[in-house]
């Protein structure tokens, strides 16, 4: 209940930006929904099934030139983010079929390899994609559009960790992060799952990619698949807490504005405060922001899970009605 | 511990009845002929034994005798070189541990495997196949319940001791309903009070109709609650029977005491 009280709420702030905030506070949250939506979607995958790595920025990229590519033929861009949706989970199955064998660091890094294959494409193949000079789009006149499909595809996702977090499928793939030969050995489908996931994990960053081609108006090789968005999101998740409902959505938060302040303020030493900020949450809170806050649990901060517990802590059926009010 | 020696010429190790393999009405567990090497090292040489079904059947042996790797290759993690399984008639010799746990086979681990950071009815949960989130959460509390373990409905795995984890282990096998549970020296390394309330749950479970396969190093406890019991050494089962004839056997005391 309270986690739908504090999506709500959030999702209602947030929709209120475009009418009360400046151009630059609309600039701000588009660019603040597209790394809550990667963010989430790296939490899927690397949070909940506990495949972690640094490849996430191949879909946000083959997202981006297929959305690109499609409204330069003349599509319209919101049928062209459904488009690069689309190529994002395509490119996924095979990958993940392929990539999902490894574990661990090797994963980590085989996706990171992965990225970079995909970003040499995108220069190589300079017919299709102009190669490093990029490739230039109709400029959108009004952000607003573009802000409300962002802010659904964000918001979305919350819920739908959400609901992941609250179901047997969500702790099915936590299994998975603990301890998949056990998880196999008792009967979870961990192949099916964990490949599922994956694919889930790359739509919404194939989509996003393709509505930030939108915003900029322009897409290179050097952007759509740029390390520091790659980095940027994971920072977020382990910021808020990997593994949790709201750890993205916090993380990527917090760090767009400390990021935004004191680039503002301290456009010299900036990057070095981030770092000292991340480090601190780092050894004060490994587990995220969101886990420290539930480990204290403090009244306001919604349980991990806790439709389970509810279920558990139901009056049992032989009690009498009465009794259980 | 008291050994009975009685001057009777070793009686031979039967040979499996192969004719009657089919016969699933007895046999829930058959296990064929089955090989297996890790380079140089021979694990198991041919073993071939059968487990009946509603019974506790038990295989001793000294470290090194291929008895974690028989398990292995019962429960599906390892594929045997040669020989086949047979699981309820059905032959799994290479099915996947999924297919194997599908098929009615639940199973503990030698090293605590529960999922640390989930809570006790989290990892119990997690493995109910097929039933509603009611249901599922029905049957782990009764489960719990069972196993007189309630009070650790909302620990995380971590938080348990070995003793704990080994009781919510059996749960969590439990939760798929199996047919047969493999145990994986569920008595190692717990105190004789625990290990009794093991013992008396296992004596409850096999009375509900369960068939108990486990393998242990806990000599007292495997011949008092087996009614079969198969000694492996050097890859081989060397002597087969009920605790009389095992203590009886000189082959097992050359091997063993």
């Amino acid at each position: 209940m309270k986690s739908l009280v504090i999506i709500v709420v959030s999702a209602g702030l947030a929709a209120l930006i475009p009418f009360v905030g400046s151009e630059y506070a609309l600039s701000f949250t588009v660019q603040l929904f597209v790394f809550v939506a990667l963010a989430y979607s790296w939490n899927l995958i690397g949070g909940y099934a506990g495949y972690t790595h640094f490849g996430q920025v191949a879909f946000f990229g083959v997202g981006a030139y297929t959305g690109a590519l499609l409204m330069n033929a003349g599509v319209h861009w919101l049928l062209a983010a459904a488009g690069a949706g689309v190529s994002g989970a395509l490119l996924a199955l095979p990958l993940g079929g392929a990539m999902l064998r490894v574990k661990g660091p090797f994963f980590a890094i085989g996706m990171f390899g992965m990225a970079r294959v995909c970003e040499s494409f995108a220069l190589g193949f300079d017919g299709i994609t102009q190669g490093g000079t990029g490739l230039y789009l109709t400029p959108v006149t009004d952000l607003k559009p573009l802000f409300f499909v962002l802010w659904a595809i964000a918001f979305g996702m919350v819920a739908l960790t959400w609901k992941l977090d609250n179901s047997r499928l969500g702790i099915q793939l936590l299994a998975i992060r603990e301890d998949e030969t056990a998880a196999d050995a008792l009967g979870i489908r961990t192949t099916r799952l964990k490949i599922g996931t994956f694919v889930a994990s790359a739509i919404a960053p194939a989509a996003v990619g393709s509505l930030y081609a939108t915003y900029l108006s322009f897409i290179d090789p050097a952007t759509a698949f740029a390390p520091m968005t790659e980095l940027t999101t994971i920072a977020m998740v382990l910021l808020g807490g990997m593994g949790t409902t709201f750890g993205p959505l916090v993380g990527a938060v917090v760090m767009s504005v400390v990021n935004e302040l004191l680039w503002s303020r301290f456009p010299e030493i900036y990057l070095a405060l981030v770092g000292a900020v991340i480090l601190a949450v780092v050894l004060f809170m490994p587990r995220g922001i969101v886990s420290f806050a539930m480990r204290r649990a403090w009244w306001w901060v919604p349980a991990a899970r806790s439709s389970l517990r509810r279920l558990a802590s139901r009056p049992t059926p032989s009690r009498s009605p009465k009794e259980a009010h | 511990m008291h050994v009975q020696r009685i001057q009777t010429p070793p009686t031979a190790v039967p040979p499996p009845d192969f004719a009657s393999m089919a016969d699933t009405a007895e046999r829930i567990l058959v296990v064929e002929g089955v090989g297996k090497r890790f380079g140089g090292l021979i694990a198991l040489s041919d073993v071939s034994l059968s487990v009946g079904r509603g019974s506790i059947t038990g295989v001793i042996g000294p470290n090194g005798s291929g008895k974690s790797t028989l398990f292995n290759i019962i429960a599906g993690t390892l594929r045997p070189d040669r020989g086949r399984v047979f699981l309820n008639g059905h032959d799994t010799t290479r099915a996947s541990p999924a297919q194997i746990c599908r098929n009615g086979v639940g199973r503990t681990f030698q090293v605590s495997r529960l999922f640390g950071e989930m809570t006790v009815l989290e990892n119990l949960v997690a493995v109910a196949h097929g039933a509603s989130d009611a249901e599922a959460v029905e049957r782990a509390l009764g489960l719990l319940d069972f196993l007189e373990i309630t009070a650790l409905r909302d620990k995380w795995g971590t938080e348990l001791s070995y003793g704990q984890r080994k009781l919510v282990e059996i749960a969590r096998a439990l939760m798929l309903r199996p047919t047969v549970m493999l145990l994986d020296e569920p008595f190692a390394g717990i105190n004789p009070r625990l290990q009794n309330r093991i013992v008396d749950h296992l004596e409850a479970l096999r009375q509900r109709g369960l068939t108990l396969f486990f393998i242990d190093h806990e000599m007292r406890i495997v011949l008092e609650i087996c009614d079969t019991i198969h000694v492996l050494a050097q890859g081989r089962v060397i002597a087969e029977g009920d605790a009389a004839a095992i203590r009886s056997d000189p082959k097992v005391q050359d091997a063993y005491f």
